[in-house]
Protein backbone atom coordinates (compact mmCIF):
# COMPACT_ATOMS: atom_id res chain seq x y z
CA UNK A 1 0.00 0.00 0.00
CA UNK A 2 1.31 3.22 -0.92
CA UNK A 3 0.37 6.94 1.15
CA UNK A 4 1.11 10.05 0.08
CA UNK A 5 1.52 12.12 3.45
CA UNK A 6 4.00 15.06 4.26
CA UNK A 7 5.52 15.82 7.80
CA UNK A 8 7.89 18.28 8.87
CA UNK A 9 7.40 17.78 12.36
CA UNK A 10 9.06 14.18 12.83
CA UNK A 11 7.39 13.48 16.41
CA UNK A 12 4.26 13.33 14.80
CA UNK A 13 5.99 11.15 11.65
CA UNK A 14 6.90 8.91 13.99
CA UNK A 15 3.50 8.48 15.87
CA UNK A 16 1.54 8.38 12.78
CA UNK A 17 4.14 5.07 11.27
CA UNK A 18 3.93 3.86 14.96
CA UNK A 19 0.09 4.08 14.38
CA UNK A 20 0.37 2.28 10.94
CA UNK A 21 2.20 -0.68 12.40
CA UNK A 22 -0.69 -0.92 15.01
CA UNK A 23 -2.82 -1.56 11.97
CA UNK A 24 -0.29 -3.98 10.36
CA UNK A 25 1.20 -2.13 8.10
CA UNK A 26 4.94 -1.84 8.77
CA UNK A 27 7.11 0.38 6.63
CA UNK A 28 8.95 -0.47 3.85
CA UNK A 29 10.56 1.95 2.33
CA UNK A 30 9.92 6.06 1.51
CA UNK A 31 10.11 7.97 -1.97
CA UNK A 32 8.07 10.36 -2.68
CA UNK A 33 5.16 8.52 -0.72
CA UNK A 34 5.01 6.21 1.66
CA UNK A 35 5.46 2.35 1.11
CA UNK A 36 3.82 -0.15 3.51
CA UNK A 37 3.65 -3.95 3.34
CA UNK A 38 0.86 -5.71 5.55
CA UNK A 39 1.86 -7.94 8.33
CA UNK A 40 -0.10 -8.54 11.28
CA UNK A 41 -0.56 -5.48 14.20
CA UNK A 42 2.87 -5.15 16.07
CA UNK A 43 3.86 -2.49 18.43
CA UNK A 44 6.66 -1.20 16.39
CA UNK A 45 8.91 2.06 17.53
CA UNK A 46 10.26 4.34 14.99
CA UNK A 47 12.82 7.02 14.97
CA UNK A 48 13.77 9.48 12.14
CA UNK A 49 16.59 11.27 11.90
CA UNK A 50 18.28 13.71 9.31
CA UNK A 51 21.54 13.45 7.38
CA UNK A 52 22.89 13.31 4.56
CA UNK A 53 26.35 11.57 3.54
CA UNK A 54 29.64 12.83 1.40
CA UNK A 55 30.22 9.60 0.90
CA UNK A 56 29.25 6.13 1.02
CA UNK A 57 31.15 4.25 3.57
CA UNK A 58 29.86 7.14 5.64
CA UNK A 59 26.38 6.28 5.02
CA UNK A 60 27.14 2.42 5.65
CA UNK A 61 29.45 3.25 9.09
CA UNK A 62 25.81 5.32 10.22
CA UNK A 63 23.50 2.45 9.65
CA UNK A 64 25.80 0.09 11.44
CA UNK A 65 26.55 2.14 14.14
CA UNK A 66 22.88 2.58 14.89
CA UNK A 67 22.73 -1.37 13.99
CA UNK A 68 24.95 -2.33 16.67
CA UNK A 69 22.51 -0.57 19.39
CA UNK A 70 19.22 -2.06 18.15
CA UNK A 71 18.12 0.12 15.68
CA UNK A 72 17.52 -1.36 12.20
CA UNK A 73 17.57 1.07 9.08
CA UNK A 74 14.84 0.84 6.98
CA UNK A 75 14.02 3.71 4.48
CA UNK A 76 16.70 6.54 3.66
CA UNK A 77 19.38 6.46 1.36
CA UNK A 78 22.96 7.84 1.12
CA UNK A 79 21.58 11.44 -0.01
CA UNK A 80 17.78 11.43 1.19
CA UNK A 81 18.11 13.05 4.38
CA UNK A 82 15.82 11.44 6.49
CA UNK A 83 16.53 7.93 7.86
CA UNK A 84 13.98 5.99 9.04
CA UNK A 85 14.57 3.41 12.16
CA UNK A 86 13.12 0.41 13.68
CA UNK A 87 13.79 -0.81 16.87
CA UNK A 88 14.99 -4.29 16.98
CA UNK A 89 16.35 -5.01 20.02
CA UNK A 90 14.08 -4.90 23.48
CA UNK A 91 16.91 -3.76 25.77
CA UNK A 92 17.73 -0.67 23.92
CA UNK A 93 17.21 2.77 24.34
CA UNK A 94 13.66 4.53 23.84
CA UNK A 95 15.19 7.08 21.47
CA UNK A 96 17.68 7.44 19.12
CA UNK A 97 18.97 10.58 20.94
CA UNK A 98 19.44 11.12 24.40
CA UNK A 99 19.69 14.81 25.20
CA UNK A 100 17.82 17.87 23.78
CA UNK A 101 20.37 19.43 21.92
CA UNK A 102 21.18 16.12 20.32
CA UNK A 103 17.50 15.64 19.40
CA UNK A 104 17.28 19.59 17.93
CA UNK A 105 20.34 19.10 15.74
CA UNK A 106 18.03 16.76 12.78
CA UNK A 107 15.79 20.08 12.68
CA UNK A 108 19.15 22.55 12.35
CA UNK A 109 20.53 20.07 9.34
CA UNK A 110 16.99 20.24 7.41
CA UNK A 111 16.90 24.42 8.13
CA UNK A 112 20.14 24.48 6.62
CA UNK A 113 19.16 22.43 3.72
CA UNK A 114 16.50 24.18 3.15
CA UNK A 115 18.22 27.45 3.03
CA UNK A 116 20.44 25.88 0.64
CA UNK A 117 17.63 24.86 -1.91
CA UNK A 118 15.91 28.02 -1.21
CA UNK A 119 19.33 29.93 -2.29
CA UNK A 120 19.74 28.14 -5.28
CA UNK A 121 16.07 28.61 -6.49
CA UNK A 122 16.42 32.32 -5.61
CA UNK A 123 19.48 32.28 -7.49
CA UNK A 124 18.03 30.84 -10.90
CA UNK A 125 15.14 33.14 -10.51
CA UNK A 126 17.29 35.53 -10.39
CA UNK A 127 19.10 34.72 -13.81
CA UNK A 128 15.69 33.62 -15.72
CA UNK A 129 14.39 37.15 -14.44
CA UNK A 130 17.65 38.88 -15.74
CA UNK A 131 17.66 37.08 -18.78
CA UNK A 132 14.68 37.53 -19.78
CA UNK A 133 13.24 34.10 -19.47
CA UNK A 134 10.29 34.98 -16.78
CA UNK A 135 7.76 38.46 -17.09
CA UNK A 136 7.33 39.03 -13.30
CA UNK A 137 4.29 41.36 -14.31
CA UNK A 138 2.73 38.26 -15.74
CA UNK A 139 3.21 36.42 -12.69
CA UNK A 140 0.52 38.60 -10.88
CA UNK A 141 -1.45 38.85 -14.63
CA UNK A 142 -1.43 35.61 -16.24
CA UNK A 143 -3.56 36.78 -19.40
CA UNK A 144 -0.18 38.67 -20.23
CA UNK A 145 0.94 35.08 -21.04
CA UNK A 146 -1.53 34.96 -23.89
CA UNK A 147 0.46 36.06 -27.38
CA UNK A 148 -2.42 36.10 -29.85
CA UNK A 149 -3.00 39.71 -30.92
CA UNK A 150 -6.36 41.11 -29.46
CA UNK A 151 -7.60 37.43 -27.73
CA UNK A 152 -9.14 39.29 -24.97
CA UNK A 153 -11.20 42.01 -27.29
CA UNK A 154 -12.57 38.74 -28.88
CA UNK A 155 -15.91 37.37 -27.54
CA UNK A 156 -17.62 33.92 -28.29
CA UNK A 157 -16.20 31.01 -30.50
CA UNK A 158 -13.31 33.30 -31.79
CA UNK A 159 -12.29 33.75 -28.21
CA UNK A 160 -12.63 30.50 -26.85
CA UNK A 161 -10.98 28.70 -29.87
CA UNK A 162 -7.82 31.00 -29.51
CA UNK A 163 -7.83 30.67 -26.16
CA UNK A 164 -8.22 26.80 -25.78
CA UNK A 165 -5.70 26.87 -28.60
CA UNK A 166 -3.45 28.95 -26.80
CA UNK A 167 -3.71 27.70 -23.44
CA UNK A 168 -1.00 24.45 -23.83
CA UNK A 169 1.67 27.26 -24.75
CA UNK A 170 0.86 29.22 -22.38
CA UNK A 171 0.91 26.58 -19.74
CA UNK A 172 4.65 25.32 -21.04
CA UNK A 173 5.47 28.98 -20.96
CA UNK A 174 4.53 29.69 -17.57
CA UNK A 175 6.17 26.60 -16.14
CA UNK A 176 9.29 28.83 -15.21
CA UNK A 177 7.05 30.06 -12.86
CA UNK A 178 7.54 27.12 -10.37
CA UNK A 179 10.98 28.15 -9.53
CA UNK A 180 10.00 31.30 -7.67
CA UNK A 181 7.03 28.61 -6.23
CA UNK A 182 9.60 25.98 -5.15
CA UNK A 183 12.03 28.91 -3.78
CA UNK A 184 9.04 29.78 -1.34
CA UNK A 185 7.95 26.69 -0.67
CA UNK A 186 11.69 25.89 1.08
CA UNK A 187 11.95 29.61 2.75
CA UNK A 188 8.67 28.04 4.26
CA UNK A 189 10.09 24.64 5.55
CA UNK A 190 12.90 26.82 6.16
CA UNK A 191 11.42 28.77 8.92
CA UNK A 192 9.02 25.57 9.93
CA UNK A 193 11.92 23.53 11.35
CA UNK A 194 14.01 26.74 12.61
CA UNK A 195 10.80 26.87 15.04
CA UNK A 196 11.29 22.89 15.64
CA UNK A 197 14.80 23.33 16.34
CA UNK A 198 13.75 26.06 19.10
CA UNK A 199 10.97 23.67 20.42
CA UNK A 200 13.23 20.63 20.89
CA UNK A 201 16.20 22.29 21.68
CA UNK A 202 14.33 23.18 25.07
CA UNK A 203 12.92 19.81 26.21
CA UNK A 204 12.85 15.98 26.17
CA UNK B 1 45.56 33.77 30.04
CA UNK B 2 42.65 32.68 27.61
CA UNK B 3 41.53 29.76 27.71
CA UNK B 4 40.88 27.08 25.16
CA UNK B 5 38.24 27.70 23.39
CA UNK B 6 37.58 23.86 23.24
CA UNK B 7 36.55 24.48 27.44
CA UNK B 8 34.80 23.01 29.35
CA UNK B 9 34.01 19.72 27.68
CA UNK B 10 30.38 18.29 27.76
CA UNK B 11 30.44 15.26 30.03
CA UNK B 12 29.00 13.60 26.27
CA UNK B 13 33.15 14.66 25.05
CA UNK B 14 34.81 14.24 27.95
CA UNK B 15 34.03 10.31 28.29
CA UNK B 16 34.73 10.16 24.26
CA UNK B 17 38.00 11.56 24.24
CA UNK B 18 38.68 9.37 27.35
CA UNK B 19 37.55 6.39 25.98
CA UNK B 20 39.79 6.57 22.77
CA UNK B 21 42.82 6.99 24.35
CA UNK B 22 43.02 3.75 22.56
CA UNK B 23 41.21 2.72 19.33
CA UNK B 24 37.34 2.39 19.02
CA UNK B 25 34.78 2.08 17.05
CA UNK B 26 31.08 3.74 17.52
CA UNK B 27 29.46 0.69 19.82
CA UNK B 28 32.51 0.02 21.21
CA UNK B 29 32.81 3.83 22.42
CA UNK B 30 29.52 3.35 23.70
CA UNK B 31 29.88 0.49 25.64
CA UNK B 32 33.34 1.73 26.89
CA UNK B 33 31.51 5.08 28.50
CA UNK B 34 28.70 2.50 30.05
CA UNK B 35 31.91 0.74 32.12
CA UNK B 36 33.80 4.52 32.42
CA UNK B 37 30.94 6.45 34.33
CA UNK B 38 29.53 3.34 36.34
CA UNK B 39 26.39 3.03 34.41
CA UNK B 40 25.47 6.57 34.60
CA UNK B 41 25.88 8.04 31.25
CA UNK B 42 24.46 6.22 28.41
CA UNK B 43 24.42 7.55 25.30
CA UNK B 44 22.13 6.84 22.38
CA UNK B 45 23.52 6.08 18.78
CA UNK B 46 21.88 9.67 16.90
CA UNK B 47 23.90 11.31 19.77
CA UNK B 48 26.99 9.68 19.83
CA UNK B 49 27.11 10.12 16.10
CA UNK B 50 26.90 13.46 16.20
CA UNK B 51 29.17 14.10 19.18
CA UNK B 52 32.20 11.64 16.80
CA UNK B 53 30.67 14.22 13.97
CA UNK B 54 31.44 17.23 15.91
CA UNK B 55 35.54 16.26 17.24
CA UNK B 56 36.32 14.92 14.07
CA UNK B 57 35.44 18.48 12.78
CA UNK B 58 37.34 19.79 15.38
CA UNK B 59 39.87 17.38 14.92
CA UNK B 60 40.09 16.53 18.30
CA UNK B 61 40.08 12.80 16.83
CA UNK B 62 41.08 11.18 14.06
CA UNK B 63 39.39 7.75 12.12
CA UNK B 64 42.12 5.28 11.77
CA UNK B 65 41.97 2.32 8.85
CA UNK B 66 40.64 -0.86 10.08
CA UNK B 67 40.15 -4.16 8.92
CA UNK B 68 36.36 -4.17 9.09
CA UNK B 69 35.49 -1.49 6.26
CA UNK B 70 31.62 -1.18 7.39
CA UNK B 71 32.59 0.13 10.55
CA UNK B 72 35.09 3.29 11.54
CA UNK B 73 37.09 2.90 14.22
CA UNK B 74 38.63 6.15 16.18
CA UNK B 75 41.59 7.61 18.21
CA UNK B 76 42.47 10.58 19.93
CA UNK B 77 45.01 13.05 18.45
CA UNK B 78 47.67 14.94 20.29
CA UNK B 79 45.40 17.88 20.11
CA UNK B 80 42.65 16.02 21.79
CA UNK B 81 45.15 14.81 24.71
CA UNK B 82 45.83 18.65 25.24
CA UNK B 83 42.38 19.42 25.76
CA UNK B 84 41.59 16.55 27.80
CA UNK B 85 44.28 17.44 30.29
CA UNK B 86 43.39 20.99 30.20
CA UNK B 87 39.80 19.91 31.02
CA UNK B 88 40.79 17.93 33.98
CA UNK B 89 43.16 20.72 35.10
CA UNK B 90 40.09 22.94 35.79
CA UNK B 91 37.95 20.23 37.22
CA UNK B 92 41.19 19.93 39.45
CA UNK B 93 40.89 23.30 40.41
CA UNK B 94 37.31 23.31 40.86
CA UNK B 95 37.57 20.56 43.47
CA UNK B 96 40.60 22.15 45.40
CA UNK B 97 38.51 25.21 45.91
CA UNK B 98 35.33 23.90 46.87
CA UNK B 99 36.94 21.45 49.06
CA UNK B 100 38.85 24.04 50.48
CA UNK B 101 36.00 26.16 50.59
CA UNK B 102 33.73 24.28 52.26
CA UNK B 103 36.78 23.10 54.79
CA UNK B 104 36.17 19.17 53.89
Amino acid sequence: MIKFKCFIDYDKEEKWLHEMANKGYELERVCLGYKFYYTKPKNVTIRIDYRTFKKKEDFIDYCNLFGDCGWKHIAGSKNSGAQYFKKIDENSQGDIFSDAISKAGKYKRLSSMCGVLAAMYLMLSAAYISGGYMNVKAMLNPKLLYLTPGLWERTGVPFWGGFLFETPFVILRGFVFIIPLVMILYVYLLIKAQLLYNKTKKVL
Amino acid sequence: MNRDKNLPLTETTYYILLSLLEPAHGYFIMQKIEELSNQQVKLAAGTLYGAIENLLKQKLIQSVKNEDNRRKVYIITEKGKEVLLLDLERMHHMIWITEGQLKL
